[in-house]
Parts: C-alpha cells; structure tokens; sequence
C-alpha cells in the first residue's frame, strides 16, 4: 500500500478539484480518503459543496465565488494531514440474503467453469467472505467492494452484456459489485439480492454507504421470493450492524 | 386549482430546478438544466427565485394550457412560441390568461427550451429537488418526462412587472463554439501530441448525445499507457477519452465515477453553450487556467445580473 507522501490536488474544471491520495485500490488507502472527506464535512467551510469519495481520491465541489482556491488547498492539505481511519465513526455491517439459484445467477455455472470450482463450491466462498464498501456511485447506490478469497479473482466478461438486472451480485476481476438499476455490465452474476440497493421511493433511497462492510448469507428460490414480496410491500429491512474495523 | 395541462409532452420535456445536492457522494446526480443561464433568465423574467422548477424541453418543445392568469417566459432554444396560435416573443415575460394555449415548436436554434411559470411548478420535492433525473426514475413527475394529460401544480405567483432580456444579450446558438476548458485531471496520461489534438480539434456533436453526456468526434486523442484509472470522482464537465481517442464530455445527469482518464474539465460558465449545439455542430477547446475561470465566471455572473432591463 502506498499514501503518497503528499496529495496531489488535481483541478477539476472551474469548481471541483479532485485530492489524490495515491493510486491503487487498497482498504487503507480508502479509509484515508474517507477520513478526509469526514474531516472536510465536519469543517463546515463555506463554500464546500460535495463530495465524492472514491479508492483512493476525494472530489470535492466547490463554490469559486465564496471560497478561493488558494484557501481552498491550504485547508485540503492541513486535512489530509490529519485525516487517519481512526478518526471515522464505526463501520456497519450489512447482511444480505442472496440467491444464487437458477435464473438469478444465471452466470454462477459459467463462472465455476471458468474457475475450475464445482458451482457449490463458489457459492460457499462467495457467502462466507467479509467484503468493504469503498465506495458508493457509478449508478445510484451501486458499492464497489472487494473481500473475496484469491481463489475467485476472475476475468471480466469478454463482450458486456446490455442489460443487467437490478440487485444482481456479481464478480471480476477481485471486486464485486451489486447492480442497482438495471444496466450494461461486465462482472459475472453469480446470484441476486432481493434488496434494493437503490429504491426512489424511498425516504432514504440508498442502502450502503462507503467504508461498509457486506455479508451474503444464501437463500433459496422461495425465501428470495418471499422477501421480494416483504419489501414490495414495506415490511423488510436488512440487518445492520456494527462491525470491527 | 393552478395547473399547467400537457396537451402535446413534445420528444423529451422534464422537469427541472437548479438541481439536486448531497447525493453525488451515493451515485444521484445533480441533474438540473443543461444550460443554466437560460434557466435562470427565465425565472427571473417571471420574478422566481432563480431555483424555481421549470420545464426543459428538447429539440420540440410542448403544447400546454394555462388553468389560470400567470406570466411565462421563453428561453433558450429558438423555438418561435405561440399563444393562442399567435408568435409571443421569446426572451420575455408574457402575460397568460386561463384557458390560453401555449405552445413551443421545434429548435430552430439550439437545442433545449425552457419554459418558466410564474409561481414555478409545485411538484414533489424528492430529496431537497424538482429536478428530474429519468434514469433514476427520481423527481419531476414520477420521475420521468411529461407525458399527455400530465396536470403540473403551480405555486403560489404574485403579480410582478413583464420584464424582457435586453436585445443584445439573448445568446446566438451557433453551429461552431469554443469552450473553455482546464486541463486535468489525467493529462499526464495523455501524450503531447494527444493534447495538441485535443487543443486544436475541431469535434463534432454526435446524435447519441444526451443529459448524461455530449459524444464528440474528432482528432485522435494519444494515450501514454491505456485508457484505464483506479475509477475516481467524475466531475461536471469532466472530459472522458476512452479507447478510440474520442472524447465525452459528462454533463448533468452523468455517472458518478468512472475509470476512465479524464483529460480536461469544460468551465461551468461553457456548459450552456454545449447543451445548445445541435448535432453535427462542431466544438473547439480553449486551454485557460483556474484563475483565467475564475475570472471569467465571474464575468458570467455579472452578465447574466445585467441581462435583463
């Protein structure tokens, strides 16, 4: 892992600039960034629009009418010295229920071939890992996550397809992602959640939240069918918890 | 009751305010007009806070009736409005009377038309916005663009002065434009002679251009070593070059994040002026420095506060 020495503060165009903290998808890496973005949020400095984390940099908006860039850098830099994953609240631990059966991991059978794994065998790895939210974006609520075992690093899909299913869990390269809306896509599905990662009508429409940590626990056909049923009609709410860092 | 009745939706008309904020962080765009200077004009020639939700039409615009007495204001895209059947000026409050027919017909000039209502529109606030963002089925109405027989509420409007933007500052949308632009993020992934291309170009708007994104086809832009990042924030405006040398520029209802390198940022104050380029138009990039935009933002602001007598 490597924290550069000193952040690269890259402009943005006229009102972001991006802070560059290193460049490789690593949890601690991450952790710094989103210390960061903690930091600048609690600072409250007028001006400060958002944010958006990512692996390893922060964009941050800002207004260039009410805060200089100048000022605007000095204070990044002051922050980025102070901003260690200690400083960030205790992670969630979100469970989720995943079928991997039939239609819903189309892929599942495909991907064990690939991997030289017997399709049980993959879906026992696949639900027994911890996996960390570094992220939450591309698509509304889609977490870009990484846990699994060594054994299931996979090549992503030579042609995408055009169309993903929402709650679709999936896998390439060593992420893993959940689709949450329906979209083009490149990872191998293995199976789907019947949450929604990203629900409009909801108050609070995204679940997952940067620096989260995600387990899938499988289920079978009917029980993802009578969840789906449970959160159609605004009676399901996944279990959330605390987690050690 | 106020309402607006859609009699005709037109191709692609949505519902918008200056956008939605705080969200970017979980993937929800801002969303909000492409061209926010017509935007605004057009909610102040009605006396709104420039924030009140509109209509964005695009390239044909709506027909529509009025249930009670209201000014409204047409900006942007020239798309010779009608009352009644008979041509109102655009760039210009207009006093409506209940049971009036509006209607905007199709961009003669530019691309998206905006239609101010004084009052705004009353529709539901989703997270802190009207604004639409259709692929995230969120805000506007239902999240999605009007349809036929859509009834728009109207908020409470009082009675204010017809006012007119001055003559000489109603924008000309023309077929060749140049951006500003500050080099950046990833421009040291490109090779020299990558970023003369891209500085020299023209490009031109292709047709698959839309809310997320302006496709542009031009000078092959050269890589130094592939077209892939550690994925990071996408900026308003952000240039993507992705492997055929071509560049997108990301617009309001972009991706988030991507992997893809990032070139170079269109200014703010420009983004307008590539909402309104029709396919076909060609676009040329201008390299200043942040503190060349900043003054040249500034110089925007005070137009626009100017532009209207």
């Amino acid at each position: 892992m490597t924290i550069w020495p000193e952040p690269r503060l890259l402009p943005c165009g006229d009102c972001a600039v991006s802070v560059e903290l290193g460049d490789e998808v690593d949890r601690e890496l991450n952790a710094h960034v989103l210390a960061l973005e903690y930091l600048l949020q609690q600072r409250g400095l007028p001006g400060v629009g958002e944010t958006v984390p990512s692996y390893r940099a922060l964009l941050v908006y800002y207004d260039p009418l009410v805060l200089d860039y100048d000022t605007l850098g000095r204070t990044l830099r002051e922050l980025v010295a102070a901003a260690r994953p200690e400083v960030l609240p205790p992670a969630r631990t979100v469970d989720l229920p995943c079928c991997y059966e039939g239609e819903l991991g189309f892929e599942l059978d495909a991907a064990a071939q690939k991997l030289d794994l017997d399709p049980a065998e993959v879906v026992r790895l696949h639900a027994a890992a911890d996996y960390y939210v570094y992220f939450v974006g591309f698509t509304p609520g889609l977490p870009y996550m990484t846990g699994m075992p060594d054994r299931l690093t996979i090549p992503r899909l030579q042609n995408p397809r055009t169309k993903t299913p929402p709650g679709s869990v999936s896998i390439g390269g060593i992420q893993c992602c959940i689709y949450s809306v329906e979209s083009p896509g490149g990872f191998w599905v293995l199976g789907r959640t019947p949450v929604r990662m990203y629900d409009p009508q909801a108050a609070d429409p995204i679940l997952l939240r940067a620096g989260d940590h995600v387990r899938f626990h499988a289920i079978g056909r009917a029980e993802y069918d009578a969840i789906a049923a449970e959160i159609a009609a605004g009676h399901y709410a996944p279990r959330i918890g605390g987690a050690a860092r | 009751m106020s309402d607006l009745l859609v009699q005709e939706p037109g191709p692609l008309t949505t519902i918008q305010d200056l956008g939605r904020f705080g969200h970017l962080r979980v993937g929800i765009p801002t969303s909000g007009p492409m061209d926010r200077d017509a935007f605004v004009l057009g909610n102040r020639l009605v006396g709104n806070p420039d924030g009140a939700a509109g209509l964005e039409c695009t390239l044909v615009g709506p027909r529509l009736e009025l249930t009670d007495d209201r000014l409204v204001a047409v900006t942007g895209a020239e798309v010779a409005p009608t009352l009644n059947g008979a041509a109102i000026p655009a760039w210009q409050a207009v006093p409506a009377k209940a049971g009036d027919v509006l209607r905007l017909g199709p961009a003669r000039s530019g691309v998206r038309a905006y239609l101010a209502v004084a009052g705004g529109l009353a529709t539901p606030v989703v997270l802190g916005s009207r604004a639409t963002y259709v692929r995230g089925r969120l805000g506007g109405l239902e999240g999605r663009a009007l349809r036929k027989g859509d009834r728009l509420p109207l908020g409470a409007a009082a009675p204010g002065p017809a006012r007119r933007v001055r003559p000489r500052r109603v924008p000309a949308y023309g077929a060749e434009i140049t951006v500003a632009v500050i080099l950046g993020p990833q421009d040291d992934r490109f090779t020299a002679a990558g970023i003369d291309a891209f500085l020299s170009g023209p490009y031109e708007l292709l047709p698959q251009s839309d809310r997320m994104g302006a496709r542009l086809k031009g000078p092959f832009i050269e890589h130094t070593r592939g077209h892939d990042i550690v994925s990071d924030g996408v900026p308003m405006g952000g240039i993507q070059v992705i492997g055929e040398g071509q560049p997108i520029v990301l617009l309001a209802d972009r991706q988030s994040a991507g992997g893809y390198t990032k070139i170079a940022t269109v200014c703010s104050f420009d983004l307008g002026r590539i909402a309104q380029l029709k396919p076909g138009g060609r676009l040329t990039f201008r390299r200043v420095t942040v503190a060349e935009a900043h003054a040249m933002l500034r110089d925007s602001r005070r137009a626009l506060d100017a532009a209207i007598e």
